[in-house]
C-alpha cells in the first residue's frame, strides 16, 4: 500500500518534469502560429511568419552558412579524426596519455573559453600575417577542433569491439594495405563513420558561444541570427524559424532511430 | 651471431615503423588541436598578464593589474562589482546542480525501475529537448516568463512581482534556466548508476530491519554515488562559466563570469581583465575534474566519465 503511493507519486512527478522540460519548445511551436505580433496572446492560427521567412535574405544566408560550415568541418573532423581513432586503436598498448588527454581537451573546456581562445589567437595570427581574417574559415577550424574528439572516440571504440583476430585474418589472406583499407577497414567502419559525420554535424548546427566568437560580419549562423534578432527584440518571426530547426533535429532523430532499429533487426 | 644482429635490426626496424605509423595517424588530429586549442589557449592566458592598452587589446609590459581588476580594483578605487558576479556565478553553480540532483535522482529511479520496453524511450524524452539549440530554449522561456504571461499573471497575483513586470530578467529566471538546461546531464549518469543497483543490500538492509530511509541511505545511495558525481561534474563545469541564459535571462542584475569575461572581449573593454576570468574558470575546471578522479578512485570505481 506505502509502496504504491509511493509509486503513483513518482509516477506524478515524472509527468510534471516531462511537462517542464516540453513547456518552452510547446510554447515557441504554438506562437510561430500565432496570427498577432504580441507575445503574450494567441489571436488565431495563421502561416504568417512562415512566409515572411521566405523572403528574409538575412535568414535564408544564415540558413546557407550554417549549412556550409557544418558539412565541410565535418568532413574535415571525419577524416582527422577517424586517423586519430585508427591510429589509438592500432597502438593501445603504448603509453597514450598525453594524446587522450589531448583529446579531451575540447571536450572539457568551457566553450566561452574556447571560443575565445580562438578569437584572440585568430586577431593576433591577423595581425601578424593579414591570414585568417574573421569568417568562414575561422569558423571551419574552430569548428574542426570540438569535433574531432568526437569522431576520434567513436572510430576508437568502434575497433575495441571488433574481434582482433580479424585484422590478422585480413592479412593472413594477403590483402595489400589498401584491399585491406577498401574492404576490411571501411566496410567495418561504415557506420562509426557516419554517426560520426551526424554527430559533428550537429554539433556544428548546434553550437552557438564558438560560433559567435569566430564568426565575422558575413558569416552569422543560424544561432547567431536568432540571437541577435533575439537581443534588437522579439520578433515573432523567431518563433518560426526556432520550430523549423526543432522539426529538422526530430526528423534527424527519427531517422538515425530507424537506422539503428533497422540494423539492430538485421 | 650475424643471425642474432639481423633479428635485431630488424626488430628495431619494425619498432621504427610501428612509430612512424603511430605519428601517421595521431600527427594530424594531434597538431591541429595543438595548434588551434593549446597555442589558442596559451595565447589567452598570457594576455592576463599583459597591461590593458587604449583599445582594450593587451600590450606590455607584464603586470597583474587584470587580477587585481577581477578582484574589483579600478580606476576611483574599489568596487565590490566584479566580485559580486563572481559570488553570484558561484551560488547560481550551488544552487542549480542542488536544484539538478533534487529532481533527476527521483527521475532516473523512475526509469530505471520502469518496464524495460519503455526505458530507452523515456531517457530519450529526457534528452530530446537538449538536442534543440540552447538559444531557442532560453528563448522558449522568455516567452513563458514574459510580462502578461499566465507565469507572469500568477506571481503577480502571489505577490511576488510588480504590476506589469515579467519574471525575467531576474536571478531567478537564472536559476530555472540553468536547471531546465542541465538536467538531462545529471538524469543520464544518474540512470546509469541506478542500472547496475545491487538490490541485494538491499534486501540485506530490509531483513536486517532497517528502515527504509535507513536501507535507502546505506544500500542505495552509495551505490549511485559515482554516477552522481559523474552529473555534479558535468553540470555545475559548464554552469560555472554559462553565457547565454544569464545574458537573456539575467540582465545587467544576472551577469555571470561568462559575462564578465564576455564582455571585456567586445567594442573596447579589457582583453587582459577577461583572459584573468578565462582563467579562473580554468582553474575550476580543472579542480572539478580533478576532485572528480580522486573521489571516483577512492570510490573503488576509477571509471572513466565518458560524455
Amino acid at each position: 500500500m506505502k509502496r504504491g503511493r509511493f509509486h503513483k507519486g513518482l509516477r506524478g512527478f515524472w509527468w510534471l518534469t516531462l511537462g517542464f522540460l516540453y513547456l518552452p519548445l510547446i510554447v515557441v511551436m504554438l506562437f510561430s502560429f500565432n496570427a498577432s505580433n504580441s507575445a503574450a496572446s494567441f489571436t488565431g492560427v495563421s502561416l504568417r511568419w512562415y512566409r515572411r521567412l521566405l523572403g528574409n535574405d538575412a535568414i535564408l544566408s544564415a540558413l546557407g552558412n550554417s549549412l556550409l560550415l557544418a558539412v565541410v568541418s565535418s568532413l574535415l573532423a571525419l577524416m582527422i579524426g577517424t586517423l586519430i581513432g585508427y591510429g589509438m586503436y592500432r597502438h593501445r598498448h603504448r603509453k597514450l596519455g598525453w594524446l587522450i588527454v589531448l583529446i579531451y581537451l575540447p571536450i572539457v573546456l568551457p566553450d566561452i573559453v574556447f571560443g575565445i581562445s580562438e578569437m584572440t589567437f585568430f586577431v593576433k595570427i591577423n595581425e601578424l600575417t593579414g591570414l585568417l581574417s574573421p569568417g568562414l574559415t575561422t569558423m571551419t577550424i574552430a569548428h574542426v577542433t570540438f569535433q574531432v574528439p568526437f569522431v576520434a572516440l567513436i572510430v576508437y571504440s568502434r575497433f575495441v569491439g571488433l574481434d582482433p583476430t580479424l585484422f590478422e585474418a585480413a592479412k593472413d589472406l594477403y590483402a595489400t594495405p589498401r584491399q585491406r583499407v577498401q574492404f576490411f577497414m571501411l566496410p567495418t567502419l561504415k557506420p562509426a563513420l557516419i554517426s560520426g559525420f551526424l554527430l559533428s554535424f550537429t554539433l556544428s548546427l548546434d553550437d552557438f558561444v564558438i560560433s559567435f566568437f569566430t564568426a565575422g560580419p558575413e558569416s552569422a549562423t543560424l544561432p547567431i541570427y536568432i540571437w541577435s534578432a533575439i537581443r534588437k527584440g522579439v520578433t515573432p518571426e523567431i518563433n518560426a524559424i526556432a520550430t523549423l530547426m526543432m522539426a529538422a533535429v526530430a526528423l534527424a532523430a527519427l531517422m538515425s532511430l530507424v537506422l539503428t532499429r533497422r540494423r539492430a533487426a538485421s | 651471431m650475424a643471425y642474432h644482429a639481423t633479428l635485431a635490426t630488424a626488430r628495431s626496424r619494425a619498432v621504427v615503423a610501428e612509430s612512424r605509423h603511430l605519428l601517421l595517424t595521431v600527427a594530424p588530429g594531434a597538431l591541429w588541436i595543438i595548434v588551434f586549442l593549446v597555442l589558442p589557449s596559451l595565447y589567452l592566458m598570457s594576455v592576463a598578464f599583459m597591461t590593458n592598452g587604449p583599445y582594450g587589446l593587451p600590450e606590455m609590459p607584464l603586470s597583474l593589474t587584470s587580477f587585481t581588476q577581477l578582484a574589483g580594483q579600478g580606476f576611483l578605487g574599489w568596487s565590490p562589482g566584479n566580485l559580486m558576479t563572481l559570488g553570484r556565478s558561484l551560488w547560481q553553480t550551488v544552487l542549480s546542480t542542488l536544484l539538478v540532483v533534487l529532481v533527476a535522482y527521483p527521475i532516473a529511479y523512475y526509469i530505471s525501475q520502469s518496464d524495460q520496453r519503455w526505458r530507452p524511450i523515456m531517457l530519450l524524452a529526457v534528452v530530446v529537448p537538449s538536442w534543440t539549440n540552447q538559444v531557442i530554449r532560453t528563448f522558449g522561456w522568455m516567452n513563458l516568463l514574459a510580462p502578461g504571461t499566465p507565469l507572469a499573471e500568477l506571481a503577480e497575483a502571489m505577490g511576488m512581482i510588480a504590476p506589469n513586470m515579467g519574471l525575467y530578467p531576474s536571478n531567478f529566471a537564472v536559476t530555472l534556466g540553468l536547471v531546465y538546461n542541465f538536467l538531462p546531464f545529471m538524469v543520464l549518469p544518474l540512470y546509469a548508476a541506478f542500472e547496475k543497483l545491487n538490490l541485494s543490500l538491499v534486501e540485506a538492509a530490509q531483513d536486517l530491519y532497517a528502515s527504509p530511509l535507513k536501507a535507502f541511505w546505506h544500500a542505495v545511495f552509495p551505490q549511485t554515488l559515482p554516477g552522481l558525481l559523474a552529473g555534479v561534474v558535468l553540470v555545475a563545469i559548464p554552469a560555472f562559466g554559462m553565457y547565454v541564459i544569464p545574458e537573456l535571462l539575467g540582465g545587467g542584475k544576472g551577469m555571470m563570469l561568462g559575462n564578465l569575461v564576455a564582455n571585456q572581449f567586445a567594442g573596447s573593454a579589457n582583453w587582459p581583465l577577461g583572459a584573468a576570468g578565462a582563467i579562473l574558470m580554468l582553474i575550476a575546471t580543472f579542480i572539478g575534474l580533478y576532485a572528480m578522479r580522486r573521489i571516483g578512485k577512492r570510490l573503488g570505481g576509477g571509471e572513466e566519465v565518458v560524455i
